[in-house]
């Protein structure tokens, strides 16, 4: 499976990628903190900006940068963190394999879409379905 | 660690085994019953633990219904007006309020998930500190920004 045993001050390291993902599951949580307090007060600001006013938030491109880099951060983990909470539950192997399997595409997609309408919105496009339809 | 069982104790080899200790598992392997929630006494730090993960699917729910929000956006000021009218309704600001309550918890719990994640803060009493802070700081910070959004004349029933 893999070479001899690693050690780091006397304790084993992973020998495959299961401590990557952990790391990676931490930084994308750390990175939602401060992300998910401006959501909050994005939220706050927002909620009585009429269509104009909602328009006018999503073409500074801050703050749809910052709206794509919690998306990613956000689904990252959520993947991750989702992985965790079906392998702790979940344990027979093909059932295992397609409930991570399934919500990966689920989540890859919510991301994929998220980011297709934040860019089209930060670049000011004509309202859908101009382009993709009538 | 005791590795041998105590004097009085029930066999380890799931063969013999007369007390139930050991359960088929659905992936068809003989393993020992692990000690459960009728053998630990609950305490806080659990309910913090069960609420994150809560907390993860029901802000995957929430997501769900803030990428509904974009759509509504990028559809046009008819698909956006469909959606305030929903969103300024009694059910939609329930709806609301119930996403502040998980995007503030969301914070909170994954705060003190973090700060223990570095080893920091497992003492009991931190620990119990830090727990009771994501289990009850979500409910009294919602109130606070949905006081502030009625007083503020941002929304209004």
């Amino acid at each position: 499976m893999s070479g001899p045993a690693k050690f780091r001050n006397n304790v084993k390291i992973s020998e495959r990628h299961g401590a990557g993902e952990w790391t990676i599951e931490r930084v994308a949580l750390a990175l939602l903190m401060p992300l998910g307090v401006w959501i909050a007060s994005t939220g706050f600001t927002l909620s009585d900006a009429g269509y104009e006013g909602v328009l006018a938030w999503f073409a500074s491109p801050l703050n749809a940068g910052l709206l794509i880099v919690t998306t990613v951060a956000f689904f990252t983990f959520v993947s991750l963190a989702w992985k965790v909470i079906i392998e702790d539950y979940i344990h027979a192997p093909v059932a295992k394999t397609l409930a991570i399997g399934g919500l990966n595409l689920v989540f890859l997609t919510l991301a994929a879409v998220s980011v297709f309408l934040i860019v089209r919105l930060a670049l000011g496009s004509a309202p859908l379905p101009a382009g993709i339809g009538a | 660690m005791s590795s041998s069982p105590l004097p009085g104790d029930a066999s380890n080899d799931p063969a013999a085994d007369r007390t139930g200790r050991f359960v088929r598992q659905p992936n068809g392997r003989v393993r020992p019953l692990s000690p459960h929630l009728q053998i630990w006494r609950w305490h806080v730090t659990m309910t913090a633990s069960i609420l994150f993960r809560v907390t993860i699917g029901a802000i995957s729910v929430g997501a769900v219904i803030a990428i509904g929000w974009l759509a509504a956006v990028a559809f046009g000021p008819d698909a956006f007006a469909t959606a305030r009218t929903f969103a300024t309704s009694p059910f939609g600001l329930f709806i609301g309020f119930g996403l502040t309550v998980v995007l503030f918890s969301f914070v909170l719990n994954g705060s003190r998930h973090l700060f223990n994640d570095t080893g920091n803060g497992l003492t009991l009493k931190s620990a119990n500190l830090l727990s009771n802070i994501a289990v009850w700081g979500p409910i009294p910070l919602a109130v606070l920004f949905w006081v502030v959004l009625f007083a503020t004349g941002r929304v209004s029933l």
